[in-house]
C-alpha cells in the first residue's frame, strides 16, 4: 500500500519536470490561443445580459426604447433609482425580506437537517413511513383555499410565521440531504461512538463539521428561494409594511406599466416605466451576490476523501 | 398486503369525494337567496333618500373594503379621502390591502373562503359569473330601489341594455358597474404626422384610404415597411373589426355576435365579415404595408421600430403617445417630428366602434344583508359611486381645498399637480390626498371624465363622437354545467382562431382555405358552443 503510494508520487513529481521543460508544441499553442478565446467568449455570452440590465438601470427612456443600450448606459439617469430608494416602504420591505430570509432559511436548515439525518438511518424504524410522509406532499397538497383557511385558523394570517413556516422543508432539498448522509461512512460514527460520543455529540462534532458541503449548498438554495419567494407573503400578508421587497417590486413594475390615466400627461412614468424592471433585478439581485463567492469555497467536497479505506 | 400505488389512489379518491361534498354543500347556499326584510337594517339609514341627498349616516358607520392598491400612490391612512368621508358621511372604511398586481388571485382567494370584506372594488363585468353559484357575492340587482342615483343614471343616460346584460342565469345581477355616460374610445393608430404633410397626404377616414396612405407612404420611402404593430396587433384588429361588422383581436372574447335579425348568436370569427377583415390585412402585408411580425414581435420593438423613425404607424392609447413622445424628443430630436392619434377610420359595416360604457364596479358580500346597517351601505354606495356629488368628490375632492370651480370649470388648488395638468403644484392629488384612485374614481358624465384631459385628447374625443357605438349584445347566462362545457369548447376554438387570423392574414394559408377552416372550426366544438349559448340565451328570453 505504501509503496504504491510513493511511487505514484514520485510519477506526478516527473510528470511535473517533464511539463516544465518540454517545448510547448506549435498545436498545443493553438490549442491554448483558440482556449482562451473561447473561454473568453463564454465568459462574456453569460456576463452579457447582467452588463445589459446594469446599463439599462441607469439609461434613459428614450435610448432604452429605441434599442441602443448594450454594454454601457446611454443617457445616464438615475430617475427611477431615486424614486424607489427615496420610498420609505421600500426600505421597510428589504428589511422584512432580510428578516424572513435569515428566519425561514434558520427553520429550514433546523428541520430539514434533523429530519434527514433521522431517515438516513437505515435501522431507523418506520423510515419507510417517514419518507413516504415526506413525498407525498411533493405529488398532493390541500390546495389555496384549504391552505388559507388553515393559515387563518392558526391565527398566523398577518404575521412572519405565515411566511416562515409553512413549506420550511423543502422535500427536494431534504431527499439531497438524505442521500448525503447516507453517503457517509458508518465507520466514522461508529469510531466516534467507540470514544464515548452520544448520538447528538456524532451529529453535532463528528456528522456536521464533515458535511460542510452539503450544509453550505442547502443555506444557498433555502437563502435564494426564501428571498426571491413572494407568494406565500401576497397570500397571508394584509399590511404593507409586512411585505418582503418582492411584492413591493412587483406592484411597482405592474402598477407602472399600466399607470396613468388616459388623456393627462405623467411626468415620470414613461421613464420608469422604461428601466423599471432592470432597477428592479439590480436591487435584488445585490445581496445574493456578495454572499455568493463566501459559500462558493464550501462548494469543494474534498474533506472526506481518504479518511477511511474500505 | 397491498401495494402502495393502489393504497394511495384509494386515500386520493377518498379526499377527493370529501371535497366534491364540501363544494357541493357550499353551492346549496346559495338557494337562500329570498328578499330579505329591509326594514330591521335600518341603522344610520337615511329616513328619506332621493337623488340630489348627500348621505349622512345617522351613527358612526364601519365597513370593510377590499382595497387594490397603486404604488404610484399608495395606501395612506390620513388620506383626506377618507377623513372627508368619516366626517360629512359618517362613515369609516376599514381596508383590506392587496397590491394591484395580483389582486385578482386574492380577490377570488378571499372570496372563496369566506373571508373577504364587504365592498369588493375593481370588479370588471363578467368578472362577478365564478362567484355567483357559491353564493359568495350579494345580488345587488335586488336592491337597487334603495339606489335612487344609480336608478337615474341607468334611466337618463339609457343603459338599460347594458345592465341587462349583465344578468345571471337567476335573472338577478351581482355586481355594480361604473356608468359612463357616453362610450369613451381611447385605442386609435399614431401616425408620424409630419412625414403625412410633407408627402402632402390627408390622414385617412376610411380602412380603404388608410390602405392607401400606406401605399403612397411605400411609394416615397421604399426602405420603410410603414406600419409595425405593438399589442401583437390585437388592438388593430379590435377596433378594425367593429368597422368590418365581425369582432377580432381584444375584441374577440366569447367569439358571439348577435344576429338582431334571427334573433340568435352566431360565431364571428367563422363568418364572411371575418373573411373580409382577414382578406383587407392579408392585403397590407402581401404589398409591404405592415411589417408581419406586428403580429408576434413585443411591444417593446415595435416601439423602437416606431420612435427610431423605422415605421410611420403604431397603435396607440392617449398615453402610449405621450410615452412615443418623450422617447423620440430624445433619439429624433425635438421639433423633427410631429405624432399622434388619428380618427378610427370606418369601414363597409359603417362608422362603428366596438367597447362598453360600463367599467369596473363593485361586488358585495353577501353577508351584508344580515348586517344591521345594511341599508345604510347601500345608500352610501350609491352616493359615492353614483351621484354627481360623489362622482366629483372622489375624482376631484373636495371643493375650496384641491379644487375651486369657475364658470363651471374646475381647477385644481394651486398648491396641487395631477397628471400635469398644474405643474407648479408641489402635491399630488392622488399620492397626497387619496382622490382620483382607481378603487373610487370611474364612470360618470362625459364633462366629468374628460375634465382631466389634455388638448390633444379633447379633440380626438370631440372628433370620435361622430362615430356609432356598435349596439349591446343580450346576456348569455349559462347554468353552471354549461359554463364549464361552454369554456371547455371555447378555449381551444379560441386558439385556433387566432392562429388561423395570423396565418391568414401573413399569407401562411392561403385565402381560398376559409372554407376549409370553417369547417375545422367545427369539428373543434364551434356548433356545440353556439348551440349551448343560444340555448342560454333562450332560456334568458323566455324567462323575460
Amino acid at each position: 500500500m505504501v509503496n504504491k503510494s510513493a511511487t505514484a508520487n514520485k510519477g506526478a513529481a516527473a510528470q511535473g519536470v517533464l511539463l516544465k521543460n518540454m517545448r510547448v508544441s506549435r498545436g498545443m499553442r493553438i490549442f491554448r490561443a483558440f482556449n482562451l478565446v473561447f473561454l473568453l467568449l463564454v465568459v462574456f455570452l453569460t456576463m452579457y445580459p447582467f452588463l445589459n440590465i446594469i446599463a439599462q438601470s441607469f439609461s434613459s427612456e428614450g435610448f432604452i426604447n429605441a434599442g441602443q443600450v448594450n454594454l454601457f448606459p446611454m443617457g445616464f439617469n438615475t430617475e427611477t433609482y431615486k424614486l424607489i430608494l427615496a420610498d420609505s416602504t421600500f426600505w421597510t420591505n428589504y428589511g422584512n425580506t432580510v428578516l424572513y430570509t435569515v428566519v425561514a432559511t434558520a427553520i429550514s436548515m433546523v428541520l430539514t437537517t434533523a429530519f434527514a439525518y433521522a431517515i438516513a438511518k437505515k435501522d431507523l424504524k418506520g423510515r419507510s413511513v417517514f419518507i413516504g410522509l415526506a413525498v407525498f406532499t411533493m405529488f398532493f397538497n390541500g390546495g389555496l383555499i384549504p391552505n388559507y383557511v388553515l393559515i387563518s385558523s392558526l391565527g398566523m394570517r398577518d404575521t412572519i410565521w405565515a411566511v416562515v413556516l409553512p413549506n420550511a422543508i423543502s422535500v427536494f432539498n431534504l431527499l439531497i440531504m438524505k442521500s448525503f448522509f447516507e453517503n457517509m461512512p458508518r465507520e466514522l460514527e461508529e469510531a466516534a461512538s467507540i470514544d464515548g460520543l452520544t448520538q447528538y455529540g456524532i451529529l453535532f462534532r463528528v456528522v456536521l463539521p464533515l458535511s460542510k458541503a452539503i450544509v453550505a449548498t442547502m443555506v444557498l438554495f433555502y437563502a435564494v428561494a426564501n428571498w426571491n419567494s413572494w407568494f406565500q407573503a401576497f397570500l397571508y400578508l394584509d399590511n404593507p409594511d409586512l411585505f418582503p421587497v418582492t411584492i413591493y417590486l412587483r406592484n411597482m413594475i405592474a402598477g407602472v406599466t399600466t399607470a396613468g390615466s388616459a388623456g393627462g400627461t405623467a411626468e415620470n412614468v414613461g421613464q420608469i416605466a422604461a428601466n423599471i424592471q432592470s432597477v428592479t433585478i439590480v436591487l435584488t439581485v445585490i445581496p445574493i451576490l456578495c454572499v455568493y463567492p463566501f459559500v462558493q469555497k464550501y462548494f469543494f467536497s474534498g474533506v472526506m476523501l481518504g479518511s477511511v479505506k474500505e | 398486503m397491498i401495494s402502495t400505488r393502489e393504497f394511495r389512489r384509494r386515500d386520493f379518491l377518498g379526499l377527493a369525494s370529501v371535497v366534491t361534498i364540501g363544494l357541493m354543500m357550499t353551492s346549496c347556499d346559495s338557494d337562500t337567496s329570498e328578499k330579505v326584510d329591509t326594514s330591521k337594517s335600518r341603522n344610520g339609514a337615511m329616513e328619506s333618500f332621493k337623488v340630489g341627498d348627500t348621505f349622512k349616516a345617522t351613527t358612526p358607520l364601519t365597513f370593510t373594503f377590499l382595497f387594490s392598491d397603486q404604488p404610484t400612490y399608495p395606501y395612506k391612512k390620513d388620506w383626506l379621502l377618507f377623513t372627508k368621508m368619516a366626517s360629512d358621511n359618517n362613515v369609516t372604511l376599514e381596508p383590506t390591502i392587496v397590491p394591484n398586481s395580483d389582486y385578482e388571485q386574492k380577490r377570488s382567494l378571499l372570496i372563496s373562503s369566506g373571508s373577504a370584506p364587504e365592498i369588493i372594488a375593481k370588479t370588471y363585468p363578467g368578472q362577478e359569473s365564478a362567484f355567483v353559484s357559491a353564493g359568495a357575492v350579494l345580488p345587488v340587482s335586488d336592491y337597487v330601489d334603495l339606489m335612487p342615483h344609480f336608478q337615474e343614471k341607468v334611466k337618463k343616460w339609457k343603459l338599460e341594455p347594458e345592465i341587462e346584460a349583465l344578468t345571471q342565469e337567476d335573472g338577478k345581477y351581482y355586481v355594480l358597474p361604473g356608468l359612463h355616460e357616453e362610450l369613451w374610445p381611447d385605442y386609435s393608430l399614431c401616425f408620424r404626422k409630419d412625414v403625412l404633410k410633407k408627402e402632402g397626404l390627408s390622414e385617412p377616414k376610411t380602412w380603404d384610404e388608410f390602405r392607401d396612405v400606406l401605399r403612397s407612404l411605400k411609394k416615397a420611402y421604399p426602405d420603410v415597411v410603414p406600419f409595425s404593430d405593438r399589442f401583437k396587433g390585437d388592438s388593430v384588429l379590435n377596433i378594425a373589426s367593429a368597422a368590418f361588422g365581425t369582432v377580432a383581436g381584444w375584441g374577440l372574447v366569447d367569439g358571439l355576435q348577435f344576429d338582431e335579425g334571427k334573433k340568435q348568436f352566431a360565431f364571428a370569427a367563422g363568418s364572411d365579415k371575418f373573411k373580409d377583415l382577414v382578406t383587407y390585412f392579408n392585403s397590407l402585408i402581401s404589398e409591404g404595408l405592415m411589417d408581419p411580425e406586428s403580429f408576434t414581435q413585443t411591444d417593446d420593438s415595435a416601439i423602437q421600430k416606431f420612435v427610431s423613425g423605422k415605421s410611420f404607424v403604431i397603435s396607440a392609447n392617449s398615453q402610449n403617445v405621450i410615452t412615443y413622445r418623450t422617447s423620440m424628443e430624445q433619439s429624433l430630436g425635438k421639433g423633427n417630428f410631429e405624432i399622434g392619434k388619428i380618427i378610427v377610420p370606418g369601414g363597409p359595416a359603417g362608422d362603428i366602434i366596438g367597447g362598453s360604457r360600463l367599467e369596473n364596479g363593485i361586488m358585495l358580500n353577501s353577508s351584508v344583508k344580515d348586517k344591521d346597517s345594511f341599508v345604510a351601505l347601500i345608500q352610501y354606495i350609491d352616493w359615492l359611486f353614483y351621484s354627481d356629488a360623489g362622482q366629483e368628490f372622489s375624482k376631484w375632492g373636495v371643493e375650496g381645498t384641491t379644487f375651486t370651480k369657475e364658470g363651471g370649470k374646475r381647477k385644481l388648488a394651486a398648491d396641487i399637480n395631477f397628471q400635469g395638468l398644474n405643474p407648479a403644484g408641489t402635491k399630488d392629488l392622488r399620492v397626497d390626498y387619496g382622490f382620483s384612485g382607481g378603487n373610487f374614481a370611474y364612470g360618470g358624465t362625459t364633462e366629468l371624465l374628460q375634465s382631466t384631459f389634455n388638448e390633444e385628447e379633447l379633440a380626438f374625443q370631440e372628433a370620435m363622437k361622430s362615430k356609432k357605438p356598435r349596439p349591446v349584445a343580450p346576456p348569455v347566462p349559462f347554468n353552471d354545467v354549461d359554463r364549464e362545457q361552454a369554456t371547455l369548447a371555447l378555449t381551444p376554438l379560441k386558439d385556433h382562431v387566432k392562429q388561423n387570423t395570423l396565418k391568414f392574414i401573413t399569407g401562411q394559408r392561403p385565402l381560398g382555405e376559409f372554407d376549409a377552416y370553417v369547417k375545422e372550426l367545427d369539428s373543434k366544438g364551434q356548433t356545440k358552443y353556439v348551440e349551448l349559448a343560444n340555448k342560454a340565451y333562450k332560456a334568458y328570453a323566455d324567462k323575460k
